[in-house]
């Protein structure tokens, strides 16, 4: 696990204290800048945290959301992190994340009630369906020379309006009086529940598929064809890596995690799907890859950062009477403190 | 370089503190900065009630009538009650967090008053037994989730009168979202009061597929202003900008949800309002006295302008005393029962009837509405 | 009939407007070399800097004027964190446009009902009775206008005077930059800066011109349109009004049709600008794809690639 920890890291272990000082002021600067918003808006940063870390760490209920917040944005951001360490700029998560919860959707209304092997299912139409989306991308790119972050962006639109269409047609809901919603998953084919919260064992799917990806990049030949590839595509190339098949593959890679994700809204805490379901959470999960330089492992742990911040917006808005869109500021921040950070060796 | 570890060492132990004593403060002080007792258990006799809003309270619109519903009912129970209010909640399982949270903070009562929220509201629901949801608009109920509506149809069927005797082009139109029941009624209603007293009036409708997007609402409203449209009204969350668009280019509006004639001096004409004030007192008082559970309040209520719940916006400057006369001798005739906006023989756009001679069809069946009535311009989109 | 032409054309200038702003405050960053997805968030800073400076001056074009300084002070983040310390400018880009949004909830929430002064429409004399034309080109309000006049001027800034051949070469080949005594990393800086500017008075347009209003997350993506306009329009100013004007077209004309009684799914004619942007791009070929600015490719990663 050591080992995984620090081969997979993109930047040299001897960085490790100039690594941790950047770190520390990626987190800190923003939580002070933070703070001064919320004095210039007139509330109590002290009541304001505390809300905040009541909400998200004080409770277990709050633990809980925090996790199942969590999980999809991890899977995104794997979906954006995997083809990064191939050189790819995937944006597209976000839509193939929606498109991967249709797929999921559509399957549940074809299928009814099917006890697990239904959830299965939907959970390879899901990740099938995110898979193709991202697969557009990486056709675009390997045969026709499109930039994947511009057509993975533009496709991200295009996917939440067709699925709003879809939506509004041929999936609505019959029993829903003409509102935009699929119909409702069986109980049987949703992912089971712990205790009485909402956390479902669905969410584990995110640190298992971290953990295999970490070690396939760290330790198998394909993944060091997929490093090499990131590095220096023309080397790549002359060294005999068929580098237009390794882009298909990260991409399609990417995108099944990505409509993982997806299914695990619709399967899991939505139990349906709407035009919303899942908004944000592929940027989410971009924003976490980029603040721990593409570590498979590590960005577990700032999802769960992002995710804690994204849960305690609520209680901003109950007890500070904030707009719970205010975390994105602390959000942006931390980004922002994480992409200016000092750095021993810039990372690309 | 020098100068940056300093900095992160400082900016360290500064935000380590700030950190530290957050984390601290729940355990000394109660959860959240309100000043309620820990644990959330109110004073005795304090009821807390909590609000959802699926967009700003002061938008003119459909969250504004709720949001004045609760300072109303605020004020009258007084001491009674403490609310709580969550703006800009989104449709999607967040909700179900927004409610948790208020119910960690005490809360009893739940009013969930967008329609998207009442998934999350019956999962809630079947989690805590002891708290009670009432939710705006639901159609489906559970052992501690009643449902409340209004008939706003009446409200908007006068607000066609008014637009069909007003009219010079006769054409009339309606910016709405979706193509969901309650907003069909609504055209339906507005086109049926508008032919009651004008037979050639016809409303064009524009499907904008969104509650609130002002860019969408104000091109939809130049669209139909360039098509010779000379009264606008819309379904949708936020009032603003259709309203003030109508105003700028000098045709009449005609309201809905809530007031917002002080946005269109000129041409206001009327609008339907809702009044959810009294519904509210009512609502929370019943839980207050333990006559909920049981009582119609927990089923499927639906109320109406004889109850109060829909009201007509004042007129506005521009229309003439003999047309108020007849606007307010409708609305006393529909109050009376005597006059039902959908009382049959109703058409739809390809000439089927749909309502027969005669019927006047009850609220359940209204709320399944999947068609438009003759003279609507427009297709429901599929 | 021809009302209607009128309508939906006249339409497609006034929305794509706010779009148009945001597309050349762009294309002059990218020719630069920088690209900010911060785009976004500086079209929604300047809708609330325009809104709350009218509301407060009851000056609209105090108003347009302060939307444009907030997009510009949103976009000197990026410009800090992207250009002087180098962090990869897709992330800085999403997380200032993240940034905005928070910031414009949260400083927004006040301004929701508030009723300002609007920017009202000028018939331009004699121009403005022209069939067709006159509705369609001579009705607008002045920001519209001043849009349509800073394409042709963008223009000759970029190609036909010194600076604008400077900020080219920054986007080209930064090398010749410094033979003529400028620093790149200042000229970016600026360049940025300045298409925060125009993506600011976009923003302004469309709260203080067009709608009239604030609310939350008003532009509803139009930065991002504006960022994929650019590279439809390969960096050039005149094609960035066609893209934008197309955009606005599109949603004009899905409500249009649907005044007209065509039912229109409204998701798909929204999906439009967007398809029609990849389309163009891929049919395109290479050699369009070929004027993106050298600088940029470094920005897209893997030189194969646009």
């Amino acid at each position: 696990m050591a080992t995984l920890l620090r081969s997979a890291r993109p930047w040299a272990g001897t960085q490790a204290r100039s690594a941790l000082a950047g770190g520390l002021w990626a987190v800190g600067a923003p939580v002070l800048l933070f703070a001064l918003f919320l004095l210039a808006a007139g509330v109590s940063p002290i009541e304001a945290f505390a809300a905040m870390a009541q909400s998200s760490i004080g409770s277990s209920y709050g633990m809980g959301e925090m996790l199942v917040r969590a999980a999809p944005f991890a899977l995104t951001a794997l979906a954006t992190a995997i083809p990064a360490r191939a050189g790819l700029l995937n944006v597209g998560a976000e839509g193939q994340l929606v498109f991967g919860a249709l797929g999921a959707a559509a399957m549940a209304a074809i299928l009814g009630d099917a006890g697990a092997g239904g959830l299965l299912l939907m959970i390879l139409a899901g990740m099938s369906f995110g898979a193709a989306w991202a697969g557009l991308v990486a056709v675009l790119r390997t045969k026709l020379q499109l930039n994947e972050t511009i057509s993975s962006l533009l496709l991200n639109y295009v996917a939440y309006l067709l699925v709003s269409h879809i939506l509004q047609g041929p999936l609505k809901d019959p029993a829903s009086f003409n509102w935009p919603f699929s119909p409702p998953v069986a109980d049987a084919m949703k992912f089971p529940t712990l205790f009485d919260s909402r956390v479902n064992l669905g969410i584990l799917m995110a640190p298992v598929a971290a953990i295999v990806f970490a070690a396939i990049l760290a330790k198998t030949y394909w993944g060091l064809n997929v490093r090499v590839t990131g590095g220096n595509p023309q080397a790549a190339r002359r060294a005999g890596i068929n580098v237009p098949r390794t882009y298909l593959t990260v991409l399609l890679i990417a995108g099944a995690l990505a409509g993982l994700a997806g299914v695990l809204q619709v399967a899991g805490v939505e139990g349906r799907l709407r035009p919303t379901t899942g908004v944000g959470f592929g940027y989410a999960g971009f924003l976490a890859a980029w603040m721990v330089g593409h570590h498979p492992l590590w960005l577990l742990a700032s999802s769960v950062l992002l995710a804690g911040i994204a849960v305690s917006g609520d209680a901003l808005q109950i007890t500070s009477n904030l707009p719970s869109s205010s975390v994105n500021i602390l959000t942006a921040l931390v980004l922002l403190g994480v992409l200016s950070r000092p750095r021993g060796q810039r990372a690309a | 370089m020098n100068r940056r570890p300093r900095f992160t060492w400082s900016a360290v132990v500064m935000s380590a503190a700030l950190l530290v004593s957050a984390a601290c403060a729940p355990a000394a002080a109660p959860a959240g900065g309100g000043g309620a007792p820990a644990g959330g258990a109110p004073a005795t006799g304090t009821l807390t009630v909590g609000f959802l809003f699926v967009g700003p309270k002061d938008d003119f619109g459909y969250n504004q009538a709720a949001y004045l519903g609760s300072v109303e009912m605020e004020k009258k129970l007084g001491s009674k009650v403490k609310v709580l209010r969550a703006e800009n909640v989104p449709e999607t399982e967040e909700a179900e967090r927004v409610m948790e949270g208020m119910i960690q903070q005490g809360a009893k009562v739940i009013f969930p008053t967008s329609y998207g929220h009442l998934d999350p509201a019956l999962n809630v629901a079947k989690r805590h037994a002891d708290v009670t949801f009432i939710h705006q608009g639901g159609l489906k109920t559970s052992t501690n989730l009643g449902t409340y509506f209004g008939n706003i149809y009446e409200g908007v069927y006068l607000g066609g009168v008014a637009a069909g005797k007003m009219t010079k082009t006769n054409k009339l139109g309606y910016i709405v979202s979706f193509p969901i029941p309650q907003v069909l009624e609504n055209i339906n209603a507005f086109e049926l009061g508008a032919k009651s007293v004008n037979p050639a009036a016809t409303t064009t409708v524009v499907f904008t597929a969104n509650w609130c997007d002002p860019g969408k609402q104000a091109e939809a409203a130049n669209n139909l202003i360039a098509q010779g449209v000379d009264v606008l009204t819309q379904h949708q969350d936020c009032g603003k900008t259709i309203v003030e668009t109508a105003e700028r280019k000098g045709v009449m509006s005609v309201g809905y949800h809530a007031d917002a004639s002080s946005l269109a001096p000129k041409g206001w004409l009327t609008g339907a309002a809702w009044n959810w004030g009294p519904l509210y007192t009512q609502e929370v008082q019943a839980v207050l006295d333990g006559k909920w559970a049981g009582s119609p309040l927990a089923g499927k209520y639906r109320v109406g302008m004889k109850e109060g719940a829909v009201n007509m916006a004042a007129f506005g400057a521009g229309v003439p005393k003999d047309v108020q006369d007849l606007v307010k001798s409708k609305q006393q005739a529909i109050l009376d029962g005597k006059l039902a906006p959908f009382a049959g023989p109703v058409k739809d756009q390809s000439g089927k009837e749909r309502i027969a001679t005669g019927v006047s069809p009850t609220v359940d069946v209204l709320e399944t509405t999947d068609y438009l009535v003759e003279g609507v311009v427009g297709t429901i989109p599929k | 009939m021809i009302e209607i032409i009128a309508a939906v054309l006249g339409g497609a200038i006034r929305s794509g407007t706010a779009v148009l702003f945001a597309c050349l405050g762009e294309l002059i960053a990218e020719r630069a070399g920088v690209v900010n997805l911060g785009t976004e968030g500086c079209m929604l800073a300047g809708a609330l800097g325009a809104f709350a400076g009218t509301a407060a001056t009851g000056n609209p074009f105090l108003g347009a004027l302060a939307g444009g300084l907030c997009g510009a002070a949103l976009a000197s983040v990026h410009a800090y964190v992207a250009v002087i310390r180098r962090a990869n400018q897709l992330a800085s880009g999403l997380a200032i446009t993240i940034l905005g949004l928070g910031i414009t909830s949260f400083w927004g929430r006040s301004f929701v009902s508030v009723q300002i002064q609007p920017m009202n429409s000028v018939s331009i004399p004699v121009l403005s009775d022209l069939p067709l034309i006159g509705p369609v080109l001579f009705q607008h309000d002045p920001l519209t206008y001043l849009a349509m006049l800073l394409a042709p001027a963008i223009w000759f800034f970029l190609y036909r005077t010194r600076w604008g051949l400077v900020l080219r070469a920054t986007g080209e080949r930064q090398d010749v930059v410094y033979s003529v005594g400028a620093t790149p990393t200042l000229i970016r800086c600026l360049a940025v800066i300045a298409g925060g500017f125009l993506a600011g008075l976009g923003g302004a347009q469309l709260a203080v011109a067009y709608t009239l209003n604030w609310v939350e997350n008003m532009t509803q993506g139009r930065g991002f349109v504006a960022v994929a306009l650019v590279i439809f329009a390969s960096w050039s100013p005149f094609m960035a009004v066609a893209g934008s004007y197309l955009f606005g077209g599109a949603l004009s004309l899905q409500l249009a049709l649907q005044a007209q009684g065509v039912g229109v799914s409204p998701y798909l004619m929204s999906a439009v600008p967007y398809v029609v942007t990849l389309l163009v791009l891929v049919l395109v070929g290479r050699r369009r794809r070929q004027a993106m600015p050298e600088e940029l490719r470094a920005v897209f990663e893997g030189g194969a690639g646009v």
